[in-house]
């Protein structure tokens, strides 16, 4: 990230909310932690079994609850511990990411990636272009609960 | 051109001799021109039974309150339960069988071709300042009785626009089919308010949707009409968590709820997006949660949206073939995949 851009966004660190497989990309996050790679601290990393269990309900109950992006991250296609979890994953995230769009959300707050458990480095590289494409979009208002 | 006659005659056969228990038909309502669902047990009853353009409802609905009910009395009613389904209500009930709510040989499926033409909408004849007593088909025309007399009107001019795009306005699924095959008719270019939609910017979307959940008033009658909405617990009720004299108040606050049920624009949009998802690959475009919504919010391209997503990118066809496997429980390999990093 340049300067001039974290001038701008001083106060503004976007939330992530990270659904990681347990089996590929919740072991990558981990290999990137004891690899010690060093990336921003944004996603908070919940585990979830498959990224097929990912249901569109927890995508937007997270931003419900005002988190400013959302990854889902699984294994490889052809890799999934559950043989075919991934590839419903791929289909029904595609819904969601259409639908997001189709309502007028930011397409770029929503992403999916695929990390194995040994790809530490692609886990950091993926965390840290997906805090760089929320910075200039600032925080998420438009599914966020107003609690006052 | 259908005989109305044929369908009552249908429907009496069916009851004197004991075939079925029941018919889900449409009836003369008790106001106004419009007609309305009704389930005779009666071979007498036959004669009740109309079809007309105003017969909108969507009646796979009422299998479904059917099922429910008997699995409430545990009741083994043995006789199927006979339904006049138009295209759209016969892939509807192919839907429910996909994903095994009945049987096959439990339902009776008395189809009803639209032919050249579809359902009206209220709106558009209003919009023509037409005030009717009694709607008739007469070919591809309609024919008002209005205070001034026979008001004979082109269908395509006030037809509901999911009929004016359906594709196939024929009951493929069915035991005894009244009327011609005329699908590949093309009446409209489908999916037509939809790419006039998305023509806007995604800004000027978000204006738009913002409006619309807005002035929902969470009435839930588009989860009540829809014969797809048939959970027995939906996402929104949570009225499976039971508060006993023993919950503490931190339980209760700290149970898990996806959507509140309170009129907000947050709460309102997760649950019209939640909608719309699990609606995904099975909506059939009936379009009844769009003519019962009470403040007009526009469903029907939340809806399209999502079936032409499955058509375009998946190929799916919702109501297609009983067989086949539900949208989102299968997959291909090369489905797209160029969003995923």
């Amino acid at each position: 990230m340049s300067e001039q851009q974290a001038e701008v966004t001083t106060d503004y660190e976007p939330r992530i909310v990270a659904f990681l497989c347990k089996w590929c990309s919740s072991a990558g996050s981990d290999l990137a932690g004891v690899s010690r790679i060093q990336y921003p601290s944004n996603a908070t990393p919940i585990t979830v079994p498959c990224s097929g269990s990912v249901s569109p309900m927890y995508i937007l109950s997270a931003l419900k609850k005002g988190a400013d992006g959302v990854l889902v991250s699984g294994c490889h296609i052809g890799d999934c511990h559950y043989i075919e979890g991934n590839y419903l994953a791929r289909r029904k995230i595609h819904l969601v990411k259409e639908l997001l769009g189709f309502v007028g959300v930011e397409q770029d707050r929503f992403r999916m990636s695929w990390v194995s458990a040994a790809e530490g480095a692609k886990y950091s590289q993926v965390i840290k272009d997906f805090v760089e494409d929320l910075r200039p979009l600032g925080p998420q208002t438009k599914l966020k609960a107003d609690r006052s | 051109m259908i005989n109305i006659q044929d369908m009552r005659d249908t429907a009496r056969d069916l009851l004197a001799k004991n075939e079925v228990r029941a018919v889900i038909g449409y009836r003369r309502g008790s106001s106004g021109m419009n007609a309305e669902p009704v389930v005779i047990t009666d071979a007498a009853q036959a004669d009740e039974l109309v079809w007309d353009p105003t017969c909108f409802h969507n009646l796979a609905l009422y299998l479904v309150e059917d099922r429910k009910f008997l699995a409430h009395t545990r009741a083994k009613p043995g006789l199927p339960i006979a339904i006049v389904a138009k295209g759209c209500d016969a892939r509807a009930i192919v839907v429910l069988m996909q994903e095994h709510y009945f049987k096959r040989e439990e339902v009776y499926i008395i189809g009803m071709s639209c032919e050249g033409t579809g359902v009206l909408d209220e709106r558009k004849l209003a919009s023509q300042g037409i005030q009717a007593s009694n709607a008739a088909f007469d070919g591809d025309d309609y024919v008002f009785t209005t205070a001034q007399g026979e008001k004979r009107i082109a269908a395509r001019e006030v037809m509901a626009d999911r009929c004016l795009e359906c594709r196939i306005p024929y009951p493929r699924e069915h035991n005894v089919v009244l009327g011609e095959d005329k699908t590949g008719r093309v009446l409209a270019e489908p999916f037509a308010a939809l790419k006039r939609f998305e023509e806007r910017d995604a800004a000027e979307r978000w204006i738009y949707w913002e409006r619309q959940f807005d002035r929902c008033i969470r009435c839930f009658a588009c989860r009540s009409v829809c014969p797809m909405c048939f959970c027995d617990e939906c996402v929104v009720d949570s009225i499976s968590f039971p508060v006993t004299a023993q919950t503490t108040a931190e339980e209760k606050a700290n149970r898990v709820r996806w959507i509140e049920r309170s009129a907000v624009r947050s709460e309102n949009i997760t649950y019209h997006m939640t909608r719309a998802m699990h609606l995904a690959g099975r909506c059939v475009d009936c379009n009844e949660c769009e003519r019962v919504c009470p403040v007009n919010i526009p469903l029907r391209l939340l809806n399209n949206k999502m079936e032409r997503e499955a058509r375009e990118q998946f190929g799916y066809e919702p109501g297609a073939s009983i067989g086949a496997p539900a949208l989102v429980a299968s997959f291909l390999d090369n489905d797209p995949e160029k969003f995923i990093r």
